[in-house]
């Protein structure tokens, strides 16, 4: 798994690619959370070049939006390929999360400050 | 319980730890693309048995143990069994996630085994009394109709 994280104006774009696993979720959680914790609370994650999670991706997802809501901000998904998109509607995680077709639309979403 | 008939075969592999997944994973992927299982049951066989080797190994073992898993299938099915020497644990007692409740809520727990439900056409646990002692978790993946000749 790798992750490319840039900035677009006030919103970070996380590029996610490969698997997140049992493995590999930690360093997910861990890059996503140091990003929250150094003030960066709106994030975009494209998740288009990501093949496969398990739960464990999930927690990591989870944790993280809930700390960035808590900070004032959000994560929001982008791109999500038709087989990761469904483990995050059989875990209901369609329902608390915003989910957008494109990272451009994501992003936009945050509108401008 | 389904049983994949005609077997052409069972494959094995022996993992003990977390670093074994990427291993595992390419097994289960090369395995059931053998019996003929298409992207999308070869990616809920991997989550599923992901799923059940972690907790085998986190909960069961809490941290390192033997595995057994084993896959076979025929034109209709692929069948996955993972065999540990670790203490009982029924699958029917884990927790049940709690999928309305609002995100502050929201507690990971009992994911894992809610998507190996949601995933399989079948979970069986049996538990071995004989030696080596232990679980055997058993999913089944019905392999997507064939479609008829023109």
């Amino acid at each position: 798994m790798d992750i490319c994280i840039q900035s677009r104006g006030h919103v970070e774009v996380v590029g996610i690619a490969g698997s997140v696993d049992g493995l590999t979720a930690e360093t997910l959680l861990s890059t996503l959370q140091a990003h929250v914790d150094n003030g960066n609370t709106r994030l975009v994650v494209d998740l288009s070049a990501v093949e496969y999670t398990s739960s464990a991706g999930l927690r990591a997802l989870l944790a993280t939006v809930k700390e960035a809501r808590r900070r004032g901000g959000d994560m929001r998904l982008a791109d999500i390929n038709p087989n990761v998109r469904k483990v995050l509607e059989l875990s209901g995680f369609a329902t608390i999360l915003k989910i957008f077709g494109a990272v451009d639309e994501a992003v936009e979403s945050f509108g401008a400050l | 319980m389904t049983t994949p008939s005609p077997a052409v075969g069972v494959r094995s592999f022996r993992a003990v730890a977390m670093a074994d997944l990427p291993a595992l994973a390419a097994f289960v992927d090369t395995a059931c693309d053998g019996f003929g299982a298409d992207g999308e049951v070869r990616f809920a066989m991997r989550l599923a048995v992901e799923e059940v080797f972690t907790n085998i190994i986190e909960h069961g073992y809490r941290g390192r143990g033997p595995v057994l898993v084993e896959v076979d299938g025929g034109p209709r099915c692929v069948r996955v069994r993972l065999s540990d020497e670790a203490p009982a644990f029924d699958p029917a007692d884990a927790p049940v996630p709690d999928l309305e409740s609002p995100l502050r809520d929201r507690d990971p727990g009992g994911l894992g085994w809610h998507l190996v439900r949601q995933l399989m056409d079948e979970v069986e646990h049996r538990l071995r009394p004989a030696p080596p002692r232990g679980n055997t978790y058993i999913l089944v993946k019905q392999l997507p109709a064939l479609a008829p000749d023109a």
